[in-house]
């Protein structure tokens, strides 16, 4: 497998972390930091509003972000928004379909992370936009069978939203996209699709979706930015949040709301994260097979190496992370101790609580990215496995 | 009476972080503990990302977590709590752990527990 780490100036600083925390954030690329630095003292200036120099080179920068995404993604540059990460892309999601359709019921995966979830429950407090899940197989994959049965029993005046996971935070399953796109066209469903885990770590192919999210701070990118690509056919809806920036023309009587994606873009932007993507763009579409071949080894190595007999894997990974349930101890205890051996991971509920819940209490989540080797995992299921021998003695 | 420093300075010779986490699990073994039809939702302190239970049995503070670190440690605040004097319990706060060396080993997320557990002793009082 190819090292990476080099790439990745944190484990220069860090070198005893062995870092294990990548479904929440991964580390940047060494770009990164020095593009936004560069931003902060030699560039600073608003985009799109100001005429002279400094102002031009970032509406260069911008637009050379813009397109270094639609060209690795094969979109339009005019429907790629940046937003502050996959939340904000997801809430707004929702916010879209509802102005456009008074009746809706929405499909959502039971894999869900609740930035997914939660827009779409709370819409359905409203009696006119019911509420269904998706249950998993026991594979762990959105039973894609029972919604295709399923979506023939909606009636015509009711649309249908599909809101799905390309990979859930807890299982790491890769699910269906392609079917999930043949059954939303026949049944003229609108999707949503939270992309976050997968965006960076596998080619996908995000196309023929109404809306994709996902964040640049999961795939070795800057805090606080998101993408939300905006299907075609949505690309002259109102504005879910209009502001300075999103017009072409006000008058009191009378808005001209941008062409494309613009129109979704009110407010200064998250400037100094933007100037980062052409650069980190460019190294992960370079990058992209090898990364990805990294993943699919990783996967297999946790499943095959995973002591099962203390710690019951909720799934058989496909890619990114595995999350485990210890049959001894309390998750929190195992974080605590793992800490301390300088091993960093995620516990919990994981952002995911509906489906860790039919788990137990918490689970324990273990992610990797391009930078973690086979030793990394290996340390990290020893410490494990000695932190349950250590709770055996404290746990009746 | 000793302060919390003294009772616990056995704690603060440990150098290893893992080393410590055994030690707080032993403590918590061998302390008295709320019995467990007392762990419900009224004694049960929020903002602990384990459940922890706190109550007052006749004069003394006892305290139960299925989390094994989490049960001895506020099975050393309360045994601490149940010795000191009115004065030191009204000075008692994070930092007096801090003062123990347990504060590398309370991140942000464990400490709004324990200051709860703090704050839920004092209302007990």
């Amino acid at each position: 497998m190819k090292n990476f780490e080099n790439n990745f100036p944190f484990f220069a600083r860090n070198s005893k972390i062995n870092y294990l925390d990548n479904a929440a954030t991964t580390q940047v690329l060494y770009t990164v930091p020095r593009d936004r630095y560069e931003f902060e003292i030699e560039h600073r200036a608003n985009a799109h509003r100001s005429g002279h120099r400094l102002g031009t080179w970032v509406d260069t920068q911008y637009h050379a972000a813009k397109q270094s995404i639609a060209t690795w993604l094969n979109v339009l540059e005019d429907q790629i928004v940046f937003n502050s990460g996959t939340t904000q892309g997801l809430n707004d999601s929702a916010e879209f379909i509802t102005n456009r359709h008074e009746r809706t019921v929405t499909y959502v995966g039971s894999d869900s992370h609740h930035s997914l979830f939660l827009p779409f429950y709370r819409l359905s407090k409203n009696g006119d936009h019911v509420l269904k899940t998706i249950n998993t197989t026991t594979e762990g994959l959105l039973d894609l069978d029972w919604l295709e049965q399923e979506l023939t029993t909606v009636d015509k005046n009711t649309k249908i939203i599909i809101a799905a996971t390309t990979v859930s935070n807890v299982l790491g399953k890769i699910n269906n996209l392609e079917r999930i796109r043949s059954m939303a066209y026949e049944h003229n469903a609108v999707t949503v699709i939270d992309a976050s885990q997968i965006v960076g770590k596998r080619p996908v192919d995000i196309t023929g979706f109404d809306f994709v999210a996902f964040s640049w701070h999961k795939i070795y990118g800057p805090m606080g930015l998101g993408c939300l690509i905006v299907g075609l056919d949505w690309l002259r809806s109102e504005p879910v949040r209009p502001g300075g920036g999103s017009i072409t023309h006000v008058s009191f009587d009378q808005v001209d709301w941008q062409m494309g994606a613009g129109r979704f873009e009110s407010g200064t932007q998250n400037l100094s994260a933007i100037v980062t993507i052409p650069k980190l763009t460019e190294w992960i579409r370079q990058n992209e097979q090898e990364i990805a071949e990294h993943d699919v080894a990783l996967a297999r190595y946790v499943v095959s190496h995973c002591p099962g007999d203390m710690f019951e894997p909720v799934s058989f990974s496909d890619t990114g992370l595995i999350s485990l349930l210890p049959k001894i101890g309390r998750v929190e205890d195992y974080a605590y101790m793992l800490d301390a051996k300088n091993i960093m991971v995620r516990t919990g509920k994981l952002c995911a609580e509906p489906l860790v819940s039919k788990y137990g209490s918490g689970l324990i989540r273990l992610s990797w990215a391009c930078y973690t080797n086979k030793r990394d995992i290996e340390q990290a299921f020893n410490t494990l496995m000695e932190i349950y021998e250590k709770l055996r003695k404290h746990v009746q | 009476m000793r302060n919390f420093e003294n009772m616990f300075s056995e704690l603060l010779e440990i150098d290893d972080a893992m080393d410590k986490y055994e030690w707080i699990m032993d403590y918590g073994d061998k302390a008295l503990s709320l019995s467990q039809h007392l762990c419900n939702e009224s004694t049960l302190v929020r903002g602990c990302t384990s459940a922890l239970y706190l109550n007052k049995v006749g004069d003394q503070f006892l305290s139960h977590s299925e989390s094994a670190i989490v049960k001895g440690l506020s099975s050393m605040i309360c045994d601490y709590y149940n010795q000191a004097d009115e004065a030191s319990r009204q000075y008692f706060d994070l930092n007096t752990l801090n003062s123990i060396g347990l504060a590398p080993l309370l991140s942000m997320g464990r400490q709004n527990g324990v200051a709860n557990l703090i704050r839920r002793l004092k209302e007990l009082t």
